[in-house]
């Protein structure tokens, strides 16, 4: 959808490096204009995936910065995921069957997941 | 979660109600500065506050029994210095999903 | 059903916060004593975050964007740049933030929430207001955003569409408001004036 509001759809990268930073970035899996699918996750620990988005469809719109993921903070991992951080943008008719207004998002690459091929997804 | 009412958009302007809550605020600012704990670690610990405990208090009381309970699992204080008179020892509730409050 | 947090704290005893500031003392003599703290440290920390957080710095970078062209695009761009040309840094807190600038104009409005705690860009904007922290603003803005708006008396056209922005990581939004017509050749000190908190969030025109 056409963004009135300056958005390029390029990165736009974060104003500190984070732990790890040494050797090249991650790259990023998903480009901004693709539909991709919110995990349907529901894990015991934090997570920064609100649960109105999982299980549901978006569109990236941007890619703001790779940070570490903080399911892996608090769980102890060592050391965090270093992941891009995307923000995706949801219908209201889609999350719930009305509105028309659209909820962007922002969700860590560990959340998503593409679209399924057609014929084999829901 | 569902069924809140309407938004009260009354504001008084006052970054804190009382001397407390502004130094509540300090003390978590300072804690994660020095890497007493990290910023998703603090939001954690709100998340798991027991349900109950997190409707019935107010902003900075859930952020006071967020960084009690990570002061003693740090190991930073020991447990029985915080215990209420009336033994309403602080802590975590049962833990839940992650992710707060069913949004 | 709404909770009201800000009554919250009541208790019998009539001394709602008395009980929470000696939990609080407590709490910091004791990390004092093990050396984590200091109570210097605390009282900077407070100095200094209630000196040059608040809104009338989101309303300086919102002014300049009205009358500069090329800063609103930089703005729009980069926010941490832009920002950085006024003196701003959105790095005083607790750790830097990126900064997403977003515009409203005659066919969009955008509106920011956190709804799984309550980031907010301190930096720019002070203090969140408590209904921004509030269970009901949170829940209901991404469900409703227009029935929201209309209780904080903003009414929006059918054809306006509505982006809400959640800051669910590390990212935090401010809205530049349209600017008000009839305000040409107005200062950009006294345009800096016209714009609330608010706005910046985007639960007002401007």
């Amino acid at each position: 959808m056409k963004d009135e509001g300056g958005a390029t759809g390029r990165a736009l990268e974060p104003p500190r490096s984070g732990p790890g930073a040494e050797g090249s970035p991650p790259g990023e899996r998903f480009r901004p204009g693709e539909t991709v699918v919110v995990k349907a996750l529901d894990p015991p620990h934090h997570t920064r995936a609100p649960r109105y988005v999982r299980g549901h469809r978006g569109v990236v719109v941007e890619v703001h910065g790779v940070h570490p993921r903080p399911d892996d903070v608090v769980t102890g991992a060592h050391p965090p995921a270093m992941e891009p951080v995307y923000a995706v943008r949801f219908s209201a008719a889609d999350l719930w069957g009305e509105g028309d207004h659209s909820v962007t998002v922002n969700l860590w690459e560990a959340y998503l997941e593409p679209l399924p091929l057609q014929g084999t997804g829901p | 979660m569902e069924g809140f009412g309407p938004v009260d958009p009354t504001e008084d302007g006052r970054a804190f109600h009382a001397d407390w809550e502004a130094r509540v605020f300090a003390l978590n600012t300072a804690l994660i500065r020095r890497q007493a704990y990290t910023l998703d670690e603090f939001r954690d610990a709100i998340e798991h506050l027991a349900p109950e405990r997190y409707l019935a208090s107010s902003y900075y009381e859930r952020w006071l029994e967020a960084l009690e309970g990570l002061a003693v699992k740090k190991g930073l204080v020991a447990p029985g210095d915080l215990e209420e008179e009336g033994g309403d020892a602080p802590g975590p509730g049962p833990r839940g999903s992650g992710e707060g409050r069913g949004r | 059903m709404s909770v009201p947090t800000r009554s919250r704290g009541q208790r019998e005893d009539g001394h709602p916060d008395s009980r929470l500031a000696r939990r609080q003392r407590r709490l910091e003599e004791l990390l004092e004593a093990a050396g984590v703290v200091t109570g210097a440290e605390l009282d900077a920390i407070l100095d200094r975050y209630l000196a040059t957080a608040k809104p009338a710095n989101g309303a300086r970078v919102v002014a300049r964007a009205w009358v500069d062209e090329g800063f609103r695009h930089r703005l729009l761009a980069d926010g941490n740049a832009a920002v950085a040309e006024l003196g701003f840094s959105m790095g005083g807190g607790i750790q830097p933030q990126l900064l997403r600038v977003v515009e409203n104009t005659p066919r969009l409005h955008n509106v920011v929430v956190c709804t799984l705690c309550s980031c907010y860009p301190l930096a720019l904007l002070g203090p969140s207001p408590s209904w921004y922290r509030s269970e009901a603003y949170r829940s209901r803005v991404v469900r409703r955003p227009r029935e929201v708006l209309e209780e904080f008396g903003l009414h929006l056209p059918g054809h306006v569409e509505v982006r809400v922005w959640d800051a669910s990581a590390e990212t935090r939004y401010m809205v530049v408001p349209r600017r008000p017509a009839g305000t040409e050749g107005m200062a950009e000190d006294a345009l800096a004036g016209l714009v609330t908190r608010r706005g910046l969030i985007g639960t007002a025109a401007v």
